[in-house]
């Protein structure tokens, strides 16, 4: 039989595939009673917006904190009353709610001072911001090199001459998988 | 004042002369990687035994890396293996068994790598898919020869992305407590331990890893979390902004790219720029392309045999060949034979017919005799057997290969005696005899007509020609003017032929309208207009020869090619050049059509195919990739982040408003950039410290000493700190910073440690 040496080679590779297997490995360390939800995985989106949902309705209850509530020992005239951390602990998030809130917008007002702790860090306001400046430098979409020019008609930047011929013969759609790869297609939404 | 000399402003690419020995050096060809399969990988259970000792000193150690997972023990010098973060799950049709590959083993074949699933959101360090990462975590602790009952039984020290969304971390906790048993857990950011494994200090920790860059500032080994910047740059989106590169490059590239490879290019070949502007400018030039910019690599293809036909073949073909022709002219020569015989046969039929029309002797026998063949009378027949003898003669001559005795057109004129006999004295049958003549005569004479007219083109275009020799002998520079202007109209209609033959195939384009426009007026049949004053409307259509050409605007076939062909404007762009050359001493080889296409000055020659000449035509050069701007321009934008897109400041600016906005006290500020320091996979660009130094100096003011370090290893360092600060720290120290197990039931699953090296506390939104 001609094909007698294609099983062998595949039963090595198969044999490779079992020794690799880990499904039926057993697995004594795990938790017998470990049963997971099944809608656990959600992409980050999804974590954050339903975060934020979350947020917006705790504050638009009358449930505060409880911080400002005065404290009927110090209410003795003093002029800024301490945060009432007793009444206050009630509600530990709800709180740093609060203060985030009261954070951002001090900091909207002077944004260099740095004095104290800012807003607490999240995964999306650690995101830097865009730049300050406008681009120096403009580099051409097709080789990347120094670009110089602007095709009004494509909105690609090129080099030079030659390869303005390039950008002008590209295939209809071409131009747009340019400006794609720079972020600058236009997006129908 | 005229213009009369052209400089050139586009710079010349020439390449530079051949060299002595003759040959330019072929350049290397690196092999396009292949999956990154390790085949198996055997456990290593010593740590395991060792931690039995020592269960709650001995903790186990994952950097959970979006690239790859570090995974060891405490006591270990370095991590006990690197997996990336893969599990490919699926039922095996044909053993109707479930598998589970994780890691390596997930590159095993075509169907394993079919099911590959990450564990973390791509272009993030946030892991989102929690099956993939349980499967991670079994093929870790069942490599590490975790044995024991319903729990790992150790504590584990965890790295997480800066900071964590707290419904990561409570996923993740509930893994590692509930599903694993951990003794405890502790979280730390991957950056701090590597700083800490570096003996930093104070100073600016710029971790660039697989999905983002962080930029954490640390003062007295505390880091300034709420001062820290993240950029949406790393690895993985470096590769995949190769790819894209690479496919916009190479659009019709047969062979298949994808991102592993992408990963082994960038480690290989890429690194950054000291100074991108200069070096991007002369990437493509002849001397950067042969000092070796570019990167050939070279993707598996299979070479189209062509069957080279020996010399003895081919004669056997052509004798074949001709062995058929002579066949048909065999088969044609009797053909005509018959033909002839059968011709000879009715011409005697004929005359004997004539012979017995001749001897009846009756009218009305003669009559019968004409009427039985069909013919009207006697100069009838006496014209067929004139006819058919003639036609005789003529085949005849033409097998003897006798030259048909040809009369010149002249001779004919006079062979029409009829014509000067006038008609009163002719009966019916001579006038009718007249009016055949004459048709014939006037054929002739428009015969003779054509013949002097085409003299007379002759001689104009040899007039022509001599006056153009003349105008050159006597006013060379307005003949040398004239002809230049010729050219030039040459080639903007080599460049118009060329944009029609582009834009053909645009619907959109202006060629395409003005077809459709065409076809519209074509196609309606009523007049476009009245004639003032009445009248039948004729659009005189035809009139002039140009009319027809609508047909062939309108045609999308190019012209058959019964047609006379399109005159070819290249070669006749090469005549008048070659004309120049000759006479015109300012018109070198240099600027003819041809030396201005050559590849050598062409950049996207270079962009495309290096410094490897001429078109490539095999399917090895077809499989090839050339790396060369691409090895630049991406690592580039982690400085840049506008080439790729990626709306937000680069790395030297974020640096900049950190030290700059958020520290109003000039010591932080350099304590900060006294120790700017790297660490992450992405920073290991050769020159990236070289570069980030050179650019802070530029950018901030000059005392504060900016020093710009490399952690020793910036891939395993995270590891080695967190392995180094848990055997390294007292039991208080680590209590600190550790959630037990006990607190984990008790405070829930969010809770967690604020530390030196950890995140801080954020609220329960991302």
């Amino acid at each position: 039989m001609p094909a007698t040496p294609q099983p062998e080679k595949d039963d090595a590779h198969q044999q490779l595939l079992d020794q690799m297997d880990i499904y039926y490995v057993k697995k004594a360390f795990r938790s017998p009673n470990w049963r997971p939800s099944q809608r656990r995985n959600k992409n980050i989106k999804q974590i954050v917006s339903e975060a934020q949902r979350r947020e917006a309705s705790v504050l638009a209850t009358q449930n505060n904190s409880g911080a400002s509530t005065p404290q009927p020992a110090a209410s003795d005239g003093s002029a800024t009353p301490q945060p009432n951390m007793a009444q206050a602990a009630q509600s530990l998030s709800t709180l740093v709610l609060e203060r985030n809130l009261q954070k951002a917008a001090n900091a909207s007002h002077s944004p260099n001072v740095a004095s104290g702790p800012g807003p607490a860090v999240t995964y999306t306001n650690i995101e830097s911001a865009p730049s300050l400046y406008a681009a120096k430098k403009h580099y051409c979409d097709i080789t990347g090199l120094p670009a110089r020019y602007t095709d009004p008609k494509t909105k690609l930047r090129y080099h030079n001459q030659e390869i303005f011929g390039v950008v002008r013969t590209l295939p209809p759609g071409g131009p747009d998988q340019y400006l794609a790869a720079r972020g600058a297609n236009v997006v129908l939404k | 004042m005229t213009i009369n000399a052209v400089t050139r402003i586009i710079e010349e690419r020439s390449r530079p002369p051949v060299p002595a020995d003759g040959a330019w050096p072929t350049p290397r060809v690196y092999p396009a990687p292949e999956f990154p399969f390790r085949g198996w990988q055997p456990p290593s259970p010593s740590g395991y035994m060792q931690s039995a000792g020592t269960p709650s000193e001995s903790a186990i150690v994952i950097d959970s890396g979006a690239s790859t997972l570090k995974v060891g023990w405490s006591f270990d010098k370095k991590p006990r293996f690197l997996i990336p973060p893969l599990l490919a799950k699926y039922k095996d049709r044909k053993y109707n068994k479930y598998c589970a590959f994780v890691g390596y083993d997930a590159y095993a074949d075509a169907t394993t790598r079919g099911q590959i699933r990450n564990a973390f959101e791509s272009y993030t360090s946030v892991p989102v898919n929690w099956d993939v990462m349980e499967g991670i975590l079994d093929y870790t602790f069942i490599k590490l020869g975790v044995d024991a009952e319903a729990s790992v039984g150790r504590p584990i020290v965890m790295t997480e992305p800066v900071a964590n969304l707290t419904y990561t971390r409570r996923m993740m906790n509930e893994v590692l407590f509930e599903a694993y048993g951990a003794t405890s857990v502790t979280y730390g950011l991957d950056s701090l331990f590597s700083y800490r494994y570096n003996k930093g200090v104070s100073g600016l920790v710029v971790s660039s890893g697989h999905a983002a860059t962080h930029v954490i500032p640390v003062i007295d080994r505390k880091p300034q979390l709420q001062s820290c910047a993240r950029l949406n740059w790393g690895g993985s989106q470096a590769q995949e902004f190769l790819l894209k590169l690479l496919r916009l490059k190479f659009p019709n590239f047969p062979g298949k790219m994808y991102m592993e490879q992408m990963e082994s290019y960038l480690k290989q070949f890429s690194y950054i720029s000291t100074d991108f502007q200069a070096d991007m400018s002369h990437y493509l030039d002849w001397a950067g392309l042969e000092a070796g910019n570019d990167i050939v690599i070279q993707y598996p293809f299979t070479e189209q045999v062509v069957v080279e036909k020996s010399a003895e073949e081919i004669a056997r073909q052509e004798e074949r060949k001709k062995e058929s022709g002579r066949r048909l002219q065999e088969q044609a020569a009797k053909m005509r034979l018959e033909k002839l015989i059968k011709k000879e046969q009715e011409l005697e039929y004929l005359q004997s017919l004539h012979q017995q029309y001749l001897n009846a002797p009756t009218k009305k026998e003669q009559r019968r005799i004409l009427d039985d063949e069909e013919f009207k009378d006697e100069a009838a027949l006496e014209r067929a057997i004139r006819d058919l003898d003639r036609k005789i003669q003529k085949s005849r001559n033409k097998d003897l290969g006798n030259p048909a005795d040809e009369e010149t057109l002249e001779e004919q004129l006079n062979k029409f005696p009829l014509l000067d006999v006038p008609d009163d004295q002719l009966d019916e049958d001579g006038i009718k005899e007249k009016r055949h003549q004459r048709l014939m005569k006037s054929g002739v004479e428009a015969r003779i007509r054509a013949k002097a007219e085409k003299e007379r083109e002759r001689a104009r275009i040899a007039e022509e020609k001599r006056l153009d020799e003349e105008q050159r002998v006597n006013h060379p520079e307005d003949w040398i003017a004239g002809r230049r202007a010729q050219r030039n109209a040459l080639l903007v209609k080599i460049k118009e032929q060329a944009r029609a033959k582009a834009d053909s195939s645009n619907r959109k384009g202006l060629a395409s309208q003005q077809r459709m426009k065409t076809l519209a007026n074509l196609a309606s049949d009523g007049p476009k207009r009245k004639r003032r004053g009445g009248g039948d409307y004729d659009d005189d259509f035809g009139a002039n020869d140009e009319d027809w050409g609508v047909y062939r605007t309108v045609a999308t076939e190019p012209a058959s090619d019964d047609e006379e062909p399109e005159e070819d404007a290249e070669a006749q762009l090469k005549d008048v050049e070659k004309e120049l050359l000759e006479y015109d001493p300012t018109f070198t080889e240099n600027d003819t059509f041809e030396a201005q296409n050559d590849w050598t000055k062409s950049l996207m020659h270079a962009f495309l195919r290096g410094a490897l000449p001429g078109p490539g035509d095999s399917q090895r050069e077809d499989h090839q990739l050339h790396l060369n701007v691409e090895r630049i321009r991406v690592p580039e934008v982690i400085f840049q982040p506008s080439i790729a897109g990626v709306d937000q400041a680069g790395l030297v600016e974020i640096i900049e408003g950190i030290v700059m906005n958020r520290f109003n006290n000039a010591s932080q500020q350099q304590a900060l950039l006294k120790d700017v320091f790297l660490t992450g996979g992405n920073t290991l660009f050769t020159n990236f410290d070289e570069r980030l130094n050179r650019e802070l100096i530029s950018t901030l003011p000059t005392e504060f000493g900016i020093k710009v370090r490399a952690a020793s290893d910036p891939i395993l360092d995270a590891w080695k700190g967190a392995a180094q600060w848990w055997s390294g720290s007292s039991s208080s120290e680590r209590a600190a910073a550790t959630v037990s197990r006990t607190e984990y039931f008790e405070k829930g699953s969010e809770y967690v440690k604020e530390h030196d090296l950890g995140n801080s506390v954020s609220p329960a939104y991302g």
